[in-house]
């Protein structure tokens, strides 16, 4: 087992963790090329690229990979690191493979505040609609915790508030819903089931500005995070601030998921299958975070890919390519894990 | 008398009031006086007697059929994956139900006569998955495992009932309504045209009580006991099937009455299986009754429907049932 040393940051990290992890950066590259040159408009590698960097290269270019393919991956790149490393930091936290935002109803919470946002009719500004996703989520993840907290945290309580407390926010969205004009219900739906389609710069720079804060928070802590996966009285003797880097943890991974909520809209299950894949590639002992979120983004990239290239009849948004791969792979790991007893 | 009878007494009485409330509260206030005067003797120049028998007497009625059906569904359910947390909305059975009866619109198959036997066909499917699934091996259906299931199936069938109402404006247009679970979108006549199923339905859950309760005890004891557990299972999955998918085609996909009811009845009437499943039905109408009244007076002059007014309560009483479980038994 060798250590690598990145940087004056001092992350640790296994070898095969840091192979894999250049691995799936050169998947993802290799996937954004595609995503940028491949479509029905006969434009070359060359001029695909040099158009998602804004080198002009003249019609049609200019517009159909400078204005609709670049922001369209980029969100799908960014929207899905944030998924895969808010699902991997939610993990670790409740040391439960199955604990991922949208089961534990922090999804919806953000998604009844970002409809909220719509039904004020100020969802206009990604910014609004993105600060509504944040309070929705962290209103429901306070009450999340208030409502499993007995002497502490068991995390399949936790798990199961949240499950509860996500169909009440379900049914608030729909009763939202039901208050709208029907064009403006259409509008929330068609949002509510997640797509990157039709996504700017806008939502590109929103989204790397939120990373850009919460992923150096994230990483300072990531140390303790995988201490604490431990146990909390080793980390505590490890000089862990145990309770302070939990909150600040739970917080940050809170505000991913509803920043990818407010970008692209509830996109399920690539929180819950990135960093599960991560772990099975890694073959590391805990979450690991970096990983994680490269997976979450090779994942939602690929989908939405894969969702270009269904006959025309079949091109539903990603969200809905996602959960239904998602969906199944769940009940597998569920299925599975009657057979050896309890999960 | 037994303790049980005087329990199920005071549920049919809690129903009793229940209704009431419901013929009585609503857009317009009508005292008790006059609700009975329409019932007994109908005076057709009275407005408010026309509103009880036009529009209250119905809507109670699918109330009540919606209710007793989801209450018997889950204590069944409970009872055949021996798990707290088996309720047909959380599992996914009524989403199956919707996913069905969202494909009937979009195909332009009219008229709720012809929609319900989609809406068996898509309870049936999901009923058989979710079980399959959470409720096999030793360690059957342990509680989170099951919910898991039942959140994974409900994510996968509303993805696909979304991929539907992305195609048709005027399906999603129909669809907001009835999935917000409301006993007023549905004409009187075709709800009582599936009284016949859900009485057919209860007897059965009545009789295979006693097996049921056999087999929940163990499958060696049932076999000692001459039980066919085989059938018995299957009965039961026909039966739960029945009345999830009449009460989602009466009054949409309604959550957590099927679980916070039987939880309750439970509390009260112990084990006993047959009269959990009667204090369950009484309990279950009762329930979405008081929901209904609730939605019609909380956001004047508009209402909300009972689907969400269940789901709000009763999501916060799955998680309190959560908060109070043991470790060990999750």
């Amino acid at each position: 087992m060798k250590i690598l040393r990145i940087g004056p940051l001092g992350i640790t990290t296994h070898q095969r963790t840091f192979a894999v992890g250049l691995l799936m950066f050169a998947v993802l590259a290799g996937l954004l090329v595609f995503a940028l040159s491949w479509g029905k408009a006969d434009i070359t590698v060359l001029d695909s690229l040099k158009a998602a960097v804004g080198i002009p290269v003249g019609a049609p270019g200019d517009f159909v990979v400078g204005q609709v393919r670049a922001p369209r991956a980029l969100t799908a790149v960014l929207v899905g690191a944030t998924l895969g490393l808010a699902g991997a930091i939610l993990q670790s936290l409740t040391r439960n493979p199955l604990a991922s935002p949208d089961f534990i109803g922090i999804t919806a919470g953000a998604s009844t505040g970002a409809v909220v946002t719509m039904w004020m009719g100020i969802g206009a500004s990604l910014w609004i609609t993105a600060a509504g996703a944040a309070i929705g989520a962290l209103v429901t993840s306070a009450a999340i915790l208030a409502l499993s907290w007995r002497r502490g945290i068991v995390p399949l309580r936790l798990i199961l508030a949240g499950i509860g407390l996500g169909f009440v926010a379900q049914a608030f969205t729909q009763y939202l819903l039901t208050r709208m004009d029907v064009h403006d219900a259409g509008t929330a739906l068609g949002w509510l089931v997640g797509s990157v389609t039709g996504r700017t710069w806008t939502h590109v720079t929103v989204a790397a500005l939120i990373l850009a804060v919460l992923v150096p928070v994230v990483l300072w802590h990531a140390r303790a995070l995988r201490t604490m996966e431990m146990g909390d009285d080793t980390a505590k003797a490890l000089g862990i601030s145990v309770g302070r880097s939990r909150v600040v943890l739970s917080v940050a991974a809170v505000l991913l998921a509803a920043a990818a909520t407010a970008i692209t809209g509830p996109i399920g299950f690539i929180a819950l299958v990135a960093p599960a894949l991560a772990l099975r590639l890694t073959r590391n002992a805990g979450v690991t975070l970096i990983p994680s979120a490269l997976m979450g983004a090779v994942l939602l990239l690929a989908a939405d890919q894969l969702s270009q290239l269904m006959p025309a009849t079949l091109q539903f948004p990603v969200g809905i390519f996602t959960a239904a791969i998602g969906a199944p792979y769940l009940l597998w790991l569920v299925w599975r894990a009657s057979r050896g007893g309890p999960s | 008398m037994p303790r049980r009878a005087l329990i199920a007494i005071a549920a049919a009485a809690a129903l009793l009031i229940a209704v009431a409330l419901s013929l009585a509260i609503g857009a317009r206030a009508i005292d008790l006086a006059t609700v009975w005067e329409a019932l007994t003797d109908l005076n057709p120049e009275d407005p408010e007697q026309l509103i009880v028998t036009d529009l209250r007497v119905s809507r109670t009625v699918i109330g009540i059929i919606a209710g007793a059906s989801l209450g018997i569904a889950g204590a069944l359910m409970q009872s055949l994956t021996r798990n707290p947390f088996a309720d047909p909305g959380l599992l996914g059975i009524n989403a199956g139900a919707s996913l069905a009866v969202v494909i009937a619109l979009t195909l332009g198959i009219g008229g709720f006569a012809a929609q319900v036997p989609f809406a068996f066909a898509g309870a049936g499917i999901a009923a058989v998955i979710v079980y399959a699934i959470g409720a096999r091996g030793a360690a059957a259906g342990a509680p989170v495992r099951l919910a898991l299931a039942g959140v994974a199936l409900t994510a996968l069938i509303t993805s696909l009932i979304n991929a539907v109402l992305l195609v048709s404006d005027s399906t999603l247009d129909q669809y907001r309504l009835w999935v917000a679970g409301s006993l007023t979108g549905r004409q009187s006549d075709d709800v009582t045209s599936l009284l016949p199923i859900v009485i057919v339905a209860v007897i059965a859950a009545l009789i295979v009580s006693r097996p049921l309760q056999a087999v929940a005890l163990g499958e060696d004891t049932a076999r000692a006991l001459g039980i066919n557990i085989t059938a018995t299972r299957a009965v039961v999955i026909v039966v739960v099937t029945l009345l999830a998918a009449c009460a989602t085609a009466a009054a949409g996909p309604i959550v957590f009455v099927g679980l916070a009811v039987p939880h309750l009845a439970r509390a009260l009437v112990g084990a006993s299986l047959p009269w959990l499943l009667i204090v369950s039905a009484l309990g279950g109408a009762a329930l979405v009754l008081v929901c209904d009244v609730i939605g019609r007076v909380i956001a004047p002059p508009g209402e909300i429907g009972v689907g969400i007014t269940t789901a709000l309560i009763g999501g916060l009483i799955f998680a309190l049932m959560a908060r109070r479980m043991k470790v060990v038994e999750l």
